[in-house]
């Protein structure tokens, strides 16, 4: 049987949907197509076997070729101020009497249709997880989604041909993009010992019996009171953190003001719905509102304890506010991602894999968070004036020979 | 042929093998290697190339220059930064980039220097200009060939995303302003679509947050410090008074619609006021001018009234209006649908539900052609459990 071809080959360069070394290689290699000496037909073969083997490489031809369109999406910008100042009919007013003006108008820019041949492809959720840099390769971004890890409007889809929908979110698992974009592990001697632990512990628990199965408790969709309160408690310590840490004298006065409400909202917790902290800002809400009624008790009951209260003025609520995005932020910085961890499957502290900021973009067809490592696929890619939003490393001149080598009726 | 082994020298072999792949070879090669027929990889003018540019150019490009985008557009031939100034040096600019951090971080501590006094925040501001001046060791703004990721490509580039403030900005003004989605698509100008997304995106982080589950943030920064970012302009803020908000992209595009992609000759009398109306019904009777067509209508309408010369009074009260009949329709199409979904009858089952609708024998039309007809489609059988049949959902409801 015949070798299989490398994937990523010196002799034979060809560009790949990934991030490695060889790919920026062949990035940089990509040369105009040769018009001089070749026949048209052998330009088309060679533009369509480069443009092939970076977009969909994965995909038969014929998968592809059913996918292909002739027509190619394209907008144009408009001027709303142009369209309520003229009504189109200035264009031609005056032509036959002699208005035509000698000097040329300023040509529009060039509108790169022959870019977007493989704009279908781009609508495949394994394409898009690569494009919004959730997988270091297209395969890789194939390989998530047929494990399971990719779910599209809430729902696992393990379907890498999937055709996105404009509005359609898409989540991929958080450590695997992790994984994906990190640096790879080098395995340590320490390291090793610990695995090795580890299979030693695995092997014991093999010759264990499985321990009897338990009931499995109901999955509570709400927290308890108790719940809420434990939440509410360790807030509290970050907060105190936080001012032993890097706050000057002057704020802490007012972060101590913040102390002290929130050490009467975890007082008052237990009268709390749990509804009523869905999210960061109800917390907050929550928080202003028992703060109020505190004051407002404490003024009806003695009138010396109003001047110790402190009312939320705009400024601390402000203050406490912030506090909040730096709990956030230290939380994040001192969570588990960046800390020291054998068992992750990537280099820890987490940092980019090399060569990744030179493959870093996100078209503009796609809105991605990449706290929660979703993405949001808003519409199909476009054409505009001198812009083609499919991501291609080809001249247009190989573009446009690939796409007439499509274009043929056989 | 059998492999011919050499047994003497075959151990050492083995054992020499490296555990990790060299970066760039320095080891004579050799010609044969005992175990394989097959003859070992020499060093070819090919990889040698390969290996000198990835210790060139590709050396600039395996790590991130802090708080700038790093593209292959970026670099001459010979693996020098074009837009760098002639004394620039990457760790050196590390360092500063650092230091600079710092301060800005500084700046931007919650709670502490917001709530802090004038006096302190500009002797603070006037500081960090200082050190700005500073820095001599720094990359100016890139242009367009620098954000090109490819660079045979000219029609590519690598545009701006949203940050994490402008994002949050745009949360806040929808969620808790109830400002609607084609406000602030002219406010922050950005498109309809991205609105939209953003704020669900940021609801569902909302919601992670509030269910204590952990957030990729290391990811997120190092990716949102290796692409091109929009910043937000506070425009509350005093001192960005006579900032001009940046524009994220452009909100009016219109769609080429594929019945103008041909080229039509219409003669039209001299005399005729030919307008954008007839001209697209010249190309389709039921193609309606770029007015309507574009994402934001209600733009052009408010420019045709200004110009009009009507009072701000005027112009908020027809706005007002617009804004109403829109409600209403919408509000129309609600009821239709709910009224429709009541007029089904569903039976819940264990794993689906039955649905039944009344259906009338006259729908069927005077042909019984009729698509609302029943029984039109009896004696179809169903082929999706044939083999070969792609079963991939073509959507997935929110």
């Amino acid at each position: 049987m015949r070798k299989k071809p490398r994937f990523h080959s010196l002799k034979k360069l060809k560009v790949r949907q990934d991030w490695s070394r060889w790919s920026l290689y062949s990035i940089h290699k990509v040369a105009q197509p040769n018009t001089a000496t070749r026949t048209y037909f052998q330009q088309k073969w060679t533009a369509k076997a480069n443009t092939r083997a970076y977009h969909g490489e994965h995909i038969r031809e014929k998968q592809w070729k059913h996918m292909f369109r002739r027509n190619l999406p394209a907008v144009v910008p408009m001027d709303h101020k142009y369209l309520a100042r003229y009504d189109g009919a200035e264009q031609a007013s005056g032509r036959g009497a002699g208005a035509d003006s000698t000097e040329k108008a300023p040509k529009p820019m060039l509108t790169p249709y022959m870019q977007m041949t493989y704009y279908p492809l781009e609508r495949r959720l394994d394409s898009a997880i690569f494009r919004s840099l959730f997988a270091s390769s297209v395969r890789q971004a194939r390989q998530f989604v047929v494990h399971g890890l990719v779910k599209v409007n809430g729902k696992k889809i393990p379907y890498p041909g999937y055709m996105l929908n404009p509005g359609d979110m898409f989540q991929v698992e958080p450590s695997s993009v992790m994984f994906a974009t990190g640096a790879p592990k080098v395995r340590s001697r320490v390291a090793r010992k610990v695995s090795k632990e580890k299979t030693a512990a695995r092997a014991e628990s093999w010759q264990q019996p499985p321990p009897p199965p338990t009931s499995t408790l109901p999955v509570r969709d709400e927290p308890t009171p108790t719940e809420l309160k434990k939440h509410m408690q360790e807030l509290m310590a970050s907060v105190e953190s936080v001012l032993s840490e890097d706050v000057k004298a002057k704020d802490k006065q007012k972060f101590r003001a913040l102390r002290q409400t929130i050490k009467k909202s975890i007082g008052l917790w237990k009268t709390a719905n749990p509804e009523m902290i869905s999210t960061l800002d109800t917390q907050f809400e929550f928080l202003t509102a028992q703060l109020q009624k505190s004051s407002n008790s404490a003024v009806s009951e003695t009138a010396s304890a109003d001047n110790k209260t402190p009312t939320l003025s705009g400024e601390e609520e402000r203050a406490l506010r912030t506090a909040f995005d730096k709990l956030k932020l230290e939380t994040e910085h001192t969570s588990q991602w960046n800390a020291r961890d054998s068992s992750a499957p990537y280099a820890t502290p987490w940092r980019p894999r090399d060569y990744m900021n030179a493959f870093a973009f996100i078209p503009r067809y796609l809105e991605v968070n990449q706290n929660i490592c979703a993405a949001v696929y808003l519409r199909h890619p476009v054409a505009r004036p001198g812009l083609a939003e499919v991501p291609t490393p080809f001249p247009i001149e190989t573009g446009q020979l690939a796409f007439n080598w499509y274009l043929r009726r056989r | 042929m059998p492999p011919r082994l050499r047994p003497s020298t075959l151990s050492s072999a083995i054992s020499t093998c490296p555990p990790v792949r060299p970066q760039c070879i320095s080891q004579s090669p050799r010609i044969s290697r005992e175990f394989s027929q097959t003859s070992c990889q020499r060093i070819t003018k090919r990889r040698r190339l390969f290996y000198e540019w990835l210790n060139t150019t590709g050396a600039s490009l395996k790590e991130p220059i802090p708080g700038s985008t790093n593209y292959l557009g970026a670099y001459d031939r010979y693996g020098n930064l074009i837009r760098a100034a002639p004394g620039w040096q990457r760790n050196k600019a590390e360092n500063t980039k650092k230091d600079s951090e710092k301060g800005a971080e500084q700046a931007t501590q919650p709670g502490g220097q917001e709530v802090e006094d004038d006096l302190e925040m500009s002797a603070r501001r006037d500081e960090q200009k200082k050190g700005n001046a500073k820095q001599e060791n720094q990359l100016p703004p890139e242009t367009a060939e620098d954000l090109r990721p490819f660079p045979m490509n000219h029609h590519f580039r690598s545009q701006p995303v949203l940050s994490e403030d402008l994002r949050e900005a745009i949360y806040q003004r929808v969620k808790r302003d109830g400002a609607t989605v084609a406000l602030a698509s002219v406010e922050f100008g950005v498109s309809n679509e991205r609105v939209g997304a953003v704020v669900r995106l940021k609801q569902l982080e909302k919601e992670w947050i509030a269910q204590g589950k952990r957030l990729a943030i290391p990811y997120s920064k190092a990716v949102l410090d290796m692409v091109p970012t929009t910043p937000y302009v506070d425009p509350t803020k005093a001192k960005n008074k006579y900032i001009r908000p940046i524009t994220h992209e452009a909100i009016n595009d219109l769609i080429v619609h594929p019945a103008t992609r041909q080229q039509l000759f219409v003669p039209v009398a001299e005399s005729r006021h030919f307008t954008r109306v007839d001209a697209g019904k010249a190309f389709d009777n039921n193609l309606l001018p770029a007015d309507d067509r574009i994402p934001h209508p209600e733009l052009v309408l408010a420019e045709r009234e200004s110009a009009m010369g009507l009072s701000f009074e005027e112009r908020k009260a027809l706005a007002l209006e617009r804004m109403e009949q829109e409600e209403e329709k919408r509000r129309r199409k609600q009821d239709k649908e709910q009224a429709y979904l009541r007029s089904l009858k569903t039976v819940p089952k264990r794993r689906w539900d039955f649905v039944f609708k009344d259906v009338s024998v006259d729908s069927v039309g005077i042909d019984g052609r009729d698509h609302r007809g029943v029984g039109w489609r009896y004696g179809m059988p169903h082929e999706d459990r044939k083999r070969g049949q792609v079963k991939i959902p073509t959507k997935v409801d929110a």
